[in-house]
């Protein structure tokens, strides 16, 4: 079997916050955090969504893939 | 009988060996291979032709196209019999009025397509996916497999709200209500998409679906034995074999085929699409279905300052003007010294792609000299560098000056050439009918038999026959198709297999709305029959026969 990189389908209400404090629960909440982003640029560089969305300031998609942990390059 | 084909050399589509026979074709079927002892009314004499199954091809947006011109144009003259279109979450219907300019807007950002196109060329005459089909099978010559687009079906069901949130689950349920009448009506399935921005730079709808939802469609795609079609982030290896698995489940779970396109291969990456296709391979060793489509042709990418174009997409200031500007503001922002400054500074990191940039195509005499140059080349002779010749030269013809950035990537013979060949492998993603003003996307299938069999010889032309053909129509369940086997509809290429080939690119007006668009004319396809019918002959043109079905749509 290959290595695949460990992701998740983000729930509809998802910020980086909720990612990272139930997927990381172990790692303090603001590293958690930047690891994602930095794990995730795909995302990350994404513009947030509108002040006038539901989803203001969240730049994360339903339908995205959020990975876990870092590139395999970077293991 | 209708028509025999006699003599030819026939590539039946199974992947056997070739051999020497007749096609005896009556009512638009075939209904004699082999020796044909009876006359038809048609004879044609295929005498060292190649006669093979009409080419499938299946990734196409030739949605808008289809409602003013049913043989979709130049695809016939290729060999291409069957075509997929409503790939990447956007079909035409089922399609609101008051939605209409939303789409549009959608399938001009996305796809290129020109807004004066639909405004001109398009009677907007349907709303529901049945009244589509209706309409485009008014002057039908070629026959289609429509996907129905994930996005236009949120639209449908939720209005503005597709664009901001996942749906609530009456809203899935209504969807899955819209889908099934799609189905119904005769689409071969549904597509979506991970990656595609709409006419506002923002997600299209698709993307803000989640899992679940998809899931739900896809439990209703299940009840026909339909397939997913998903574009996804091609860009990056690891969330491709993300997606794969995301496929994989869904496939497994609901017992559908999917696809996801396109898979790139390009130089620096190889070990990466090696694990994507090991993933796909270990995937589909455990019982899913899960099929990327390569393409033929390298990548490249044509363009004038006239129109948007791709090749800017990641500079955001030439972009901007691009998108936004009409022919008077972008020539303005070319004259004005402090926006010409700011723009040749936004771009100079990228002078080796400027450089490399061929002049295809201007207007006036006086440039002519220039033609086929590179921009290097015709900056040295001007005494300045690669990025103000494109500017100057683009002053110069009032924007029609014309560039190429060729051999882009995807282009390692040998590498491509295996993918082609793979057995997990569709070759497909050729993009028919879309991004018309960035390269033609026509003549893949041409570039397949004439460099990869022919000239490379890393592929037999039983293999790449029936990867086009019988592969594809078995991956996409269409019937009676894609075989050159007695009771099998009557859809079939006749090619010469010395010469076949895609011509070269070049820029011709014939969009509505005076438009234009990149096209490729066929080298090599002599005649290709359609239903039973002669549809397009190499000498003759196109005949008045217009045999064309909207594949699995009732008969009306």
């Amino acid at each position: 079997m290959i290595k695949v990189r460990k992701s998740i389908h983000p729930c509809a209400t998802d910020t980086w916050e909720s990612i990272a404090a139930r997927e990381l629960a172990a790692t303090p909440l603001d590293e958690g955090v930047a690891s994602l982003q930095s794990w995730n640029l795909h995302v990350f560089s994404r513009a947030p969504a509108a002040a006038d969305s539901p989803r203001a300031g969240n730049p994360i998609l339903p339908s995205d893939l959020v990975f876990l942990e870092p590139p395999l390059s970077a293991q | 009988m209708d028509i025999v084909i006699r003599n030819g050399n026939i590539v039946d589509g199974s992947g056997r060996p070739a051999y020497i026979g007749d096609i005896g074709i009556s009512a638009g079927r075939i209904n004699q291979v082999g020796h044909v002892s009876g006359h038809g009314a048609t004879e044609i004499d295929a005498t060292g032709k190649t006669v093979s199954p009409g080419f499938i091809d299946p990734h196409t947006h030739f949605d808008a196209q289809l409602l003013w011109d049913g043989a979709a144009k130049p695809a016939i003259e290729h060999g291409v019999t069957t075509i997929v279109p409503g790939n990447c979450s956007l079909s035409l219907a089922p399609l609101k009025a008051a939605d209409r300019m939303k789409l549009v807007g959608m399938f001009n950002q996305i796809e290129e397509m020109p807004l004066v196109a639909f405004e001109q060329g398009v009677t907007w005459n349907w709303e529901t996916f049945d009244e589509f089909v209706g309409r485009i099978q008014q002057d039908l010559t070629i026959n289609v497999a429509p996907l129905v687009g994930h996005s236009v079906l949120r639209l449908w069901v939720m209005g503005q709200a597709a664009t901001e949130r996942t749906a609530t689950a009456t809203e899935t349920a209504e969807m899955q209500s819209l889908l099934r009448q799609c189905l119904d009506a005769g689409a071969i399935g549904l597509s979506t998409s991970f990656v595609d921005m709409d006419e506002k730079l923002q997600p299209v709808p698709s993307r803000y679906a989640d899992h679940a939802e998809l899931d739900a469609l896809c439990a209703v795609l299940a009840e026909y034995n339909r397939i997913l079609q998903v574009v996804h982030e091609f860009y990056d290896i690891d969330l491709t074999i993300g997606r794969i698995d995301q496929l994989a489940e869904l496939s497994l779970k609901h017992k559908i085929t999917t696809t996801l396109s396109p898979l790139f291969i390009n130089r620096g990456d190889f070990e990466g699409v090696d694990r994507v296709i090991a993933r796909i391979v270990e995937q589909n060793a455990a019982g899913a279905r899960v099929w990327p489509q390569v393409q033929t042709r390298p990548i490249d990418i044509s363009f004038s300052f006239a129109v948007p174009s791709l090749l800017f997409i990641r500079l955001r200031g030439w972009y901007r003007v691009m998108r936004f500007g009409t022919p008077a503001t972008i020539m303005a922002a070319f004259q004005d010294e402090t926006q010409r400054q700011q723009l040749v500074q936004e771009a100079t990191s990228m002078m080796p792609l400027w450089s490399a940039l061929i002049l295809r195509q201007v207007e006036t005499e006086a440039n002519q000299q220039y033609v086929g140059k590179t921009l290097a080349e015709i900056a040295e002779l001007r005494g300045t560098d690669a990025l103000n010749a494109m500017i100057d030269l683009s002053l110069e013809e009032s924007l029609d000056a014309h560039f190429i950035s060729a051999d882009m990537g995807h282009n390692d013979d040998d590498k491509v050439g295996s993918m082609l060949r793979h057995p997990h492998v569709m070759i497909g993603a050729s993009d028919g009918g879309a991004h018309i003003l960035s390269f033609s996307t026509y003549g893949d299938t041409g570039y397949l038999l004439g460099h990869f069999v022919r000239d490379k010889q890393l592929l037999s032309m039983e293999e790449a026959i029936k990867k086009i053909t019988s592969d594809t129509a078995d991956i996409w369940a269409i019937p009676d198709r894609g075989l050159l086997k007695s009771g099998y509809i009557a859809d079939i290429t006749i090619f010469d297999a010395n010469t076949i080939d895609r011509g070269p690119e070049y820029y011709v007006q014939d969009v509505p709305g005076d438009g234009h668009r990149y096209v490729r004319d066929a080298i090599g396809v002599e005649t290709v029959i359609i239903g039973g019918a002669v549809a397009y002959d190499h000498l003759q043109g196109y005949s008045d026969e217009h045999r064309g079905q909207v594949i699995g749509a009732p008969q009306r």
